[in-house]
């Protein structure tokens, strides 16, 4: 009877403690994989409606997928970071792809946003969200750094301010150095800090 | 003689009045509406502002101007914050803008919206500290509303576009509002 008592009084604790926050968000975005997590192949079509794999456009040594926006001031605050991100890697081995999850932003702006802004690494988009939603993202931009392997070794912000003059910590390229000269990668998250993602 | 010290007389006092009535005039004229002043704030503050214990419970609300949800959102938080705040609720918004909008484009915004609660703009160079501060499980994606308790105690906490009546019905459970 005792033991009962105890279990009751048990339960009305955690059923306390799980009622006494009202958390609430819009829609049920999926937490984005862990890290270590094998990022599964797909496809998604380019600006100009060509279909391309994840496959097709890999690095040798690793990929980037940046989750990035027409409008969005954050996401625009860094296209000549993430222009010459691109650059940097491409030579070393590591691709760049940006994917454009935003349901107001069609091809053609990405295109257009694209060619305005001199962005010259693969913009894709993601109609519905779907990868959005298969990797959790939630802001622009947001980096999501897979390893030669597909395997998800970072994941957050580019580095820690949209302005380009004070910058203090490059969280994404510190991980992609660290991947290329063979040593762990000591920051694997670092909060994306950008535009909601509009979804569809 | 005495006729031009009268004149002189006369002259000064109609002077004299004109000086006071267009004072009065530019006393009783309706001050030019001014945009609110918005503060800078760090992540030791903004620690010490949520977690402190209060009088009354706080409503802390995270936006940017570059935010459109942000901004959709905005005239429900100036109603909730004209039926509460007066007697029962302090609320707070918090700007994660760049500091040089400090003076233009986030009291412009707030101005246009007649927001009058007290506004602040987190100057950090790097926002992840305060964000883990204000909640580990925050992405840092705005906009980020939080009700706190008295005791300092997160109550409510929503991600995105607020919903009015359910922001509501979690101060109700805390205060009462004006009516």
């Amino acid at each position: 009877m005792k033991k009962l008592a105890i279990l009751l009084a048990l339960v009305f604790v955690i059923a306390g403690v799980a009622v006494a926050v009202n958390v609430s968000a819009e829609g049920e975005i999926p937490a984005a994989p862990a890290i270590g997590a094998t990022i599964e192949d797909f496809t998604l079509p380019d600006a100009s409606g060509q279909e391309q794999s994840l496959k097709s456009l890999a690095g040798k040594k690793g990929t980037v997928l940046l989750f990035i926006a027409v409008q969005c001031p954050v996401s625009n605050a860094y296209n000549e970071r993430m222009e010459k991100l691109a650059l940097d890697y491409k030579a070393k081995g590591i691709a760049v792809i940006g994917i454009n999850s935003n349901v107001k932003e069609d091809g053609a702006a990405v295109k257009s946003h694209a060619e305005a802004n001199k962005l010259t690494f693969p913009i894709l988009k993601d109609p519905g969200n779907k990868i959005a939603d298969r990797l959790g993202a939630t802001v622009t931009p947001e980096a999501y750094f897979l390893d030669a392997g597909n395997k998800l070794v970072y994941h957050g912000r580019i580095d820690n301010s949209r302005n380009g003059d004070q910058i203090e910590s490059t969280d994404l390229r510190n991980a992609l150095d660290a991947s290329l000269a063979g040593k762990p990668i000591e920051k694997t998250e670092a909060k994306a800090f950008g535009c909601t993602i509009k979804r569809a | 003689m005495r006729l031009s010290r009268v004149v002189i007389a006369v002259c000064f006092c109609v002077l004299l009045t004109s000086f006071a009535a267009l004072a009065q005039k530019r006393k009783s004229r309706p001050a030019k509406s001014q945009n609110p002043v918005v503060s800078a704030i760090d992540t030791d503050k903004l620690k010490s502002m949520i977690t402190e214990q209060r009088e009354r419970p706080l409503l802390v609300n995270f936006w940017a101007t570059w935010c459109d949800p942000c901004r959709d959102e905005f005239p429900d938080l100036v109603k909730i914050d004209h039926d509460y705040r007066p007697h029962s609720l302090d609320f707070v918004t918090i700007s994660l803008d760049d500091f040089s909008e400090i003076k233009t484009e986030v009291p412009k915004f707030l101005g246009s919206m007649k927001a009058t609660m007290p506004a602040y703009l987190l100057n950090v160079p790097d926002p992840e500290p305060a964000i883990t501060a204000v909640d580990p499980r925050w992405s840092g994606s705005l906009p980020a509303t939080f009700l706190y308790n008295a005791r300092g105690e997160v109550v409510y906490k929503h991600f995105g576009r607020v919903d009015p009546n359910e922001l509501r019905a979690a101060i109700d459970k805390l205060v009462k509002k004006t009516d």
